[in-house]
């Protein structure tokens, strides 16, 4: 790692901002300079000033307080997802590209019913069924974006199923949850984590859309899409309430897009 | 394979901040004169068909100027002829006559008959439970172009009940050849239907009109449910006419001489229902005073929705005159008894964590709201946050609005948001009735808060039978005092209410009871 961070300066770049984004959601309560949930209800809307350097929102909450607490919520929800999504997605890839026959017909026909639908749609679905919160906003994307990592671990696993040295440690009589542990998951790890890496964007975006809509965070959450739902009643007399929002979402989307594409360039075998 | 995906989300941010960045031109960009054959007005619609019996669909048959009642509201709620001429009550006040105008026709050239109106309130009464919340008649009977109504028990309101857009008149022997929920029905207003979906509307003159010439050929009717489109599209010339712009919005059109708004106190008040049935927390008193002392009314309506409502206090709106000033709240804001209420209670903060439990339940409360009016949700966050000070936990729970009726009705909530005519028949007795008097086994569907006081009741009866005004006037707000000792409900303010015209366009008004808004008054200006 420390090799590529040297080797690739573009990486080492991208890094360098994902870690300062990092920063800023783990130390958000102390990096906030005020309080994030409770404003002063007689000093709304106050456009940017030197008290609020991003202006108050429409119950007097300071907005770079939010922006900045809402990268915590965010980035959380964002990463929990996509770990959970690599877990579900490989387990149950391993499981029908190892075994085969009709525990591998039946997961992946599931699957591909899950592809069939249009994602953000069953996603406004399965979160406007179970009720907008951050948790259900979670499983909601979850079941929908599980089949993708399924799909991709299995044809990985089938690959590698028939190489001589998963043979050789069959022959040998190892234990079946040891050959996939210890020959199959480190093989296929590198292509999840890199799929990982680049979906952080997308799913932030997702979450992001969900909130904006109402079916994920709920007030008073301070979470950038509800943030922007909030602002957008005021869009005409207080736009900053849109804006700072708007551009945390730009700037933290981008940033991990780029850090994923040359994660993949520096992990992926294929590409050196 | 990924490459797309990075755009794809670069583009969607990129676009989200664009949308954040479009807000800086002030307005007015409305350059059009406006066509004079064809008028165009932005509303929030929440029909889904023009059948006036169904639900509250009458509202909207009454707003796109199609159905005419036996009576109507002036600005200042005194009840006017309208398709009745004119009407007297008998001696022992239980039998009214009407006498219907004469040379009205409905759309369709059939002339409107006594027989005719009878058989419209009829079919309202046929279709609809809520025809017997207004009033019960023992017969009704037509005589020419005299109706006359028969009850077993004096009605003092009932040239208020048949203004109630439910008794719009239609043309009964048009059906089935038609079917109204589907083409919309015949009635007697200046326009008629061309073409309804819920999205969009468009009448057309009705040439049979008996009030007098129809200024336009066409009214295009788009809903337009966000608040902040719908000031938009006025900006931008989409529509000529737009009904209430949020109070973010007003501004715009305050600081601009190409636009004329008419606002004024609605007979409306925002509430939110307390659930007080046993085993619900709201069950306790204290715990309502102490929620209802914990919100500071005043800040909410003069700061947060800068004034364009009124604070509030009282079930009945300073608007109509019910002794809002003489009435005293016993729960105004004041969080130290808020939290010494609680403390009685017994609600105390014994984990910790900010939140006040006992019996190792938390003082969790779920407050249900729907978004379709921009002032809700504010309401709602702004008692969240100042309830959190005092350790309650407010969990918002946003719904659909057609979900709102049968949840109320069900009491599944703590707290229900609403937003409520006061008078819709002149005075607040209905209002009065509905949401408050005991529901003893479903007899008053309304209130499904499970709130019930004897001594509210009888008084009720005794307003029922009452026809001297100031007598009337006086039970009112005894009614209302006993709410506001009970700790009901909590009232969060009195909107005003406003309908936003371009200057090309004349004579557009805003009633106090929102029944009106297309009528035959609006017409291209000089």
């Amino acid at each position: 790692m420390i090799e590529a961070l040297k080797k690739n300066r573009l990486f080492a770049i991208y890094t360098a901002a994902v870690v300062v984004i990092l920063f800023v959601a783990i130390f958000a309560p102390y990096l906030a300079p005020q309080d994030p949930f409770d404003g002063n209800m007689r000093n709304v809307l106050q456009p940017p000033s030197a008290e609020h350097l991003l202006g108050t929102d429409k119950l007097g909450r300071d907005t770079l307080s939010r922006i900045i607490a809402g990268t915590q919520v965010s980035l959380f929800m964002t990463i929990c997802l996509v770990v959970l999504l690599a877990i579900v997605g490989s387990v149950i890839g391993i499981t029908s590209g190892y075994f085969g026959g009709k525990v591998e017909m039946i997961l992946m026909r599931f699957a591909d019913m899950m592809l069939a639908f249009p994602g953000v749609v069953l996603a406004i679905a399965i979160a406007g069924i179970l009720g907008g919160s951050v948790v259900n906003t979670i499983i909601a994307l979850l079941a929908v974006g599980w089949a993708k990592y399924a799909r991709l671990v299995r044809s990985l696993v089938i690959k590698l199923r028939n190489n001589d040295f998963i043979i050789a440690a069959q022959v040998n009589g190892t234990k079946t949850i040891n050959i996939l542990w210890r020959h199959i998951l480190p093989n296929i790890l590198p292509m999840v984590v890199i799929t990982g890496a680049m979906d952080i964007g997308t799913m932030m975006m997702e979450i992001a859309g969900l909130s904006f809509l109402g079916f994920g965070a709920q007030p008073p959450t301070p979470e950038w899409g509800l943030m922007l739902n909030e602002g957008r009643q005021y869009i005409q007399t207080a736009p900053w309430l849109m804006i700072y929002p708007g551009a945390a979402i730009f700037i933290v989307v981008a940033t991990f897009n780029l850090w994923g594409d040359s994660l993949r360039d520096v992990l992926d075998p294929r590409q050196q | 394979m990924f490459k797309w995906k990075k755009l794809f989300a670069a583009i969607c941010a990129a676009g989200l901040l664009m949308t954040g960045c479009g807000g800086g031109d002030g307005g007015g960009s409305s350059t059009s004169g406006g066509d004079p054959n064809v008028l165009k007005v932005g509303v929030t619609n929440f029909a889904d068909t023009l059948e006036p019996t169904q639900n509250y669909f009458g509202w909207v048959v009454m707003r796109y100027g199609l159905g005419e009642c036996l009576t109507k509201f002036d600005e200042k709620m005194n009840i006017q002829p309208w398709l009745a001429e004119s009407w007297q009550v008998s001696d022992d006040h239980l039998t009214w006559t009407f006498k219907i105008r004469d040379g009205v026709k409905f759309s369709n050239g059939t002339p409107l008959t006594a027989e005719a109106v009878k058989n419209s309130i009829e079919r309202a009464f046929a279709k609809n439970t809520r025809a017997a919340t207004f009033f019960e008649y023992e017969s009704m009977t037509a005589d020419g172009q005299n109706l006359i109504i028969q009850t077993k028990n004096p009605l003092p309101g009932m040239p208020g009940y048949l203004a109630d857009p439910l008794f719009i008149i239609v043309d009964t022997t048009a059906e089935p050849a038609r079917d109204f929920s589907k083409d919309g029905p015949i009635c007697t207003g200046p326009y008629m239907v061309e073409s309804f979906v819920k999205e969009r509307a468009v009448m057309k003159r009705n040439e049979n009109y008996w009030d007098g010439e129809v200024p336009y050929a066409t009214v295009e009717i788009p809903s337009i449910d966000d608040p902040n489109t719908r000031a938009m599209a006025l900006q931008s010339g989409d529509v000529d006419v737009a009904v209430n712009i949020a109070a973010g919005d007003i501004e715009i059109f305050k600081g601009n001489d190409k636009f004329h708004i008419d606002e004024i106190a609605s007979l409306r008040v925002v509430l939110a229902r307390l659930n007080q049935k046993p085993d619900h927390i709201l069950s306790d008193p204290k715990v309502r005073a102490a929620l209802i002392c914990g919100c500071d009314r005043e800040t909410y309506n003069d700061v947060l929705l800068k004034k364009t409502f009124i604070p509030g206090k009282a079930p009945v709106p300073p608007s109509l005159d019910y002794g809002f000033d003489q009435l005293k709240d016993p729960n105004a804001y004041n969080p130290e008894r808020a939290a010494q209420l609680l403390d009685e209670a017994g609600w105390k903060d014994s984990d910790g964590d900010g939140i006040r439990d006992k019996d190792g339940k938390n003082l969790e409360l779920d407050f249900v709201v729907y978004n379709s009016r921009a002032e809700l949700p504010l309401y709602a966050e702004a008692v969240q946050s100042d309830l959190k000070k005092l350790g309650f936990d407010i969990k918002i729970n946003t719904v659909d609005y057609n979900l709102i009726d049968g949840m109320g009705i069900k009491g599944e909530y703590d707290l229900l948001i609403s937003n409520i005519t006061t008078a819709n028949t002149g005075d607040p007795e209905i209002f009065l009735t509905w949401y408050w008097k005991t529901n003893a086994a479903g007899s008053n569907p309304q209130n499904g808060s499970g709130y019930s006081n004897p001594a509210y009741d009888a008084k009720l009866t005794e307003l029922s039978m009452e026809f001297d005004k100031d007598k009337r006037r006086q039970l009112i707000i005894e009614l209302q005092q006993i709410l506001l000792d009970d700790g009901a409900s909590l009232f969060f303010g009195y909107p005003q209410t406003n309908i936003i015209n371009a200057k090309y366009v004349d004579g557009v008004i805003m009633y106090p009871s929102d029944y009106y808004w297309i009528t035959k008054l609006i017409r291209p200006a000089k």
